[in-house]
C-alpha cells in the first residue's frame, strides 16, 4: 500500500484515492513533521529518507482530491517547513491547493493572477507555469492554454510532458496533425515508449476516422505504430486491439493505389497479405489473452478490467458476421 | 527452494570448517613429529620436510568451495528480464503482483510502466476536474457499493 504511495496519484481509481486518504490521519500521525538537521535529536531520530516527501506530496494530492483539506493543509505546511516558501515545487504545491479549495472562477483567476506575479518574477519557475496552463485549461482557454504551452516547450523543448499534454490539447481540440506532431516529439524524447507508441496510433486512427483525404496514409501509419508498441512490449492488450482495429478498416476498405503516391516521401501502402496476418496475428492473440485473464492464469491478472471487456465486444462485434 | 539453497551452503561450510579444521591438525600433528625426529637425528641432513596436506584434505576443500558456490547460486532470487519488450510486457501483464519479493511485498524499485507518466502527468494535474470525477463518484454510490480493491 505503501508503494503506491510513492507514484504519482494521478490515474489510480477513485476507491483507491479514497483508501488511500483515509490513511491520511494516521499517516500524519506517525510519519516525523519535520527532519532538523545538525541537532541532538537527529542522533536518535529515524534518518530522512527522499521517500517520505514524496509520500507527503503524493498523500496531499489524494487527499485534496478526495476533499480532505485539513489533512493536504498538514502536508503542505510539513513541506513548506521542509523546502521553504520559495521552493518552486512547493510554489506549485500551494497553487495546487488554492485551486482545489478555490470556490468559484473568480477565486481561480486570482490564484491565477498570483502565478502570473511568480513568473513575472521568475520566468524559469518550470513546476508554477506548468499550474499556469492548467489553470488556463480548466477555465475553459484551451487556446490560450496552447500558446502557453508553446511558449514553455520554447523555453524547454526536451520536457516529454508537457509535450504529451499539448497532444492531448491538440486532440481535444480536434487539431489532429499538431496533435501528432507534439506525440512525435514525445517519441522522439522517450522512444521506447510503448504507451506513447499507442497513443500516437490512437490519434493517427481518430484522424484517419474524420479526415477523408489522408485517410489511407493516417490508417497505414496507425497500424506501423501500433507495430511499433506491440514490438516493445509483449502480450500489449492497447496495441493489440489497435492493430485489430485498424487492419480491419484496412482489409474492409483497402487503400487505393493513389497516383500522388510519387511525390509522397512516406512509405508506401502496406500489403494486403501482410495486413491480412497481422489483423489475424491480432485476433489469435487478443483471445488468448482475454482467455487467460478470464480464467484467472497466474502471472496474466494485471490488465486493466475495463480494457478485457471492451477487446472482448470487439472480438465479438468483428466475428458475428462470420457466425452468421 | 530457499531451505534447498541454505542447506546446500550450510552443508558446504561445514565440510569447509571441517577442511580447515583437518589441516590445522595435521600441519600441527606433522610439526611436532618431524620436531622429535630432527631432535633425535640432529646431525642428519637438515633439509625442510615440505609439509604437504594429505590428499584427501584437499579434495574435502575444493568439494566444500564448490558445494557452498552451488547453494549460492541456487538461492539467488529470480532473475529480471533483460530484454525490453519482455521486461515491459511482464509489467502489463502481471501489474503490480509480477514483482513481489519474497514476503508478499511490492519491490521498492518497482514503478510499474515508468512511461505512465507521460499519460497522467503530475504536473499537469487538473485537481479541479479530478475532485469533480471524484465527487460524482462518490454520489453514484462507488463508495459504499464497491468493495475497495487491495
Amino acid at each position: 500500500m505503501s508503494s503506491s504511495l510513492l507514484h504519482p496519484p494521478a490515474h489510480l481509481s477513485p476507491s483507491v484515492a479514497l483508501q488511500l486518504s483515509q490513511l491520511a490521519p494516521s499517516l500524519l500521525r506517525n510519519a516525523p513533521s519535520s527532519i532538523t538537521s545538525y541537532s541532538l535529536s537527529s542522533l536518535w531520530a529515524p534518518a530522512e529518507s527522499p521517500e517520505l516527501w514524496t509520500t507527503y506530496e503524493n498523500l496531499m494530492l489524494s487527499c485534496l482530491r478526495t476533499g480532505d483539506e485539513q489533512s493536504a493543509h498538514l502536508c503542505l505546511e510539513r513541506l513548506t517547513e521542509r523546502f521553504g516558501a520559495e521552493n518552486e515545487r512547493v510554489m506549485a504545491l500551494r497553487g495546487l491547493f488554492q485551486e482545489a479549495t478555490a470556490q468559484d472562477d473568480a477565486a481561480l483567476k486570482q490564484v491565477l493572477g498570483e502565478y502570473e506575479t511568480i513568473l513575472a518574477k521568475d520566468p524559469g519557475n518550470m513546476p508554477v507555469s506548468k499550474r499556469r496552463i492548467v489553470v488556463l485549461k480548466s477555465l475553459n482557454k484551451t487556446i490560450e492554454a496552447i500558446t502557453a504551452l508553446n511558449q514553455f516547450l520554447d523555453a524547454s523543448p526536451t520536457d516529454a510532458e508537457a509535450w504529451a499534454e499539448l497532444a492531448d490539447l491538440y486532440v481535444s481540440q480536434g487539431m489532429y496533425p499538431q496533435g501528432i506532431f507534439a506525440l512525435e516529439e514525445v517519441l522522439l524524447i522517450t522512444p521506447n515508449a510503448w504507451n506513447i507508441h499507442a497513443r500516437l496510433g490512437e490519434v493517427l486512427y481518430m484522424a484517419a476516422s474524420t479526415n477523408d483525404s489522408g485517410s489511407d496514409k493516417y490508417l497505414a501509419e496507425s497500424m506501423r505504430r501500433f507495430c511499433r508498441s506491440i514490438e516493445l512490449c509483449d502480450d500489449y492488450l492497447r496495441g493489440y486491439y489497435g492493430l485489430k482495429l485498424t487492419t480491419g478498416r484496412l482489409i474492409t476498405n483497402p487503400p487505393q493505389a493513389s497516383r500522388q503516391s510519387k511525390s509522397d516521401t512516406g512509405l508506401p501502402p502496406p500489403d494486403i497479405k501482410t495486413v491480412e496476418r497481422l489483423n489475424e496475428a491480432a485476433t489469435s492473440k487478443l483471445a488468448e489473452i482475454i482467455r487467460r485473464n478470464a480464467s484467472g492464469e497466474a502471472g496474466w491478472q494485471g490488465y486493466d478490467e475495463a480494457e478485457i471487456i471492451a477487446a472482448k465486444e470487439l472480438l465479438d462485434r468483428q466475428s458475428a458476421p462470420i457466425i452468421r | 527452494m530457499t531451505w534447498l539453497s541454505n542447506s546446500i551452503t550450510g552443508l558446504g561450510l561445514l565440510f569447509l570448517a571441517h577442511a580447515c579444521y583437518s589441516a590445522h591438525e595435521h600441519s600441527a600433528l606433522h610439526s611436532t613429529s618431524t620436531a622429535s625426529i630432527s631432535s633425535i637425528v640432529s646431525h642428519g641432513t637438515s633439509a625442510p620436510t615440505v609439509a604437504s596436506l594429505p590428499l584427501d584434505i584437499s579434495l574435502e576443500t575444493i568439494v566444500a568451495v564448490f558445494t557452498v558456490c552451488l547453494g549460492l547460486v541456487l538461492g539467488t532470487p529470480e532473475l529480471r528480464p533483460i530484454q525490453w519488450r519482455v521486461w515491459a510486457g511482464k509489467i502489463e501483464r502481471e501489474g503490480e503482483k509480477g514483482f513481489m519479493n519474497g514476503d508478499g511485498q511490492t519491490d521498492k524499485d518497482y514503478v510499474g510502466n515508468p512511461f505512465k507518466v507521460l499519460e497522467s502527468r503530475p504536473g499537469f494535474i487538473d485537481i479541479r476536474k479530478q475532485r469533480k470525477e471524484f465527487a460524482e463518484w462518490v454520489r453514484e454510490g462507488g463508495g459504499t457499493s464497491a468493495a475497495p480493491k487491495s
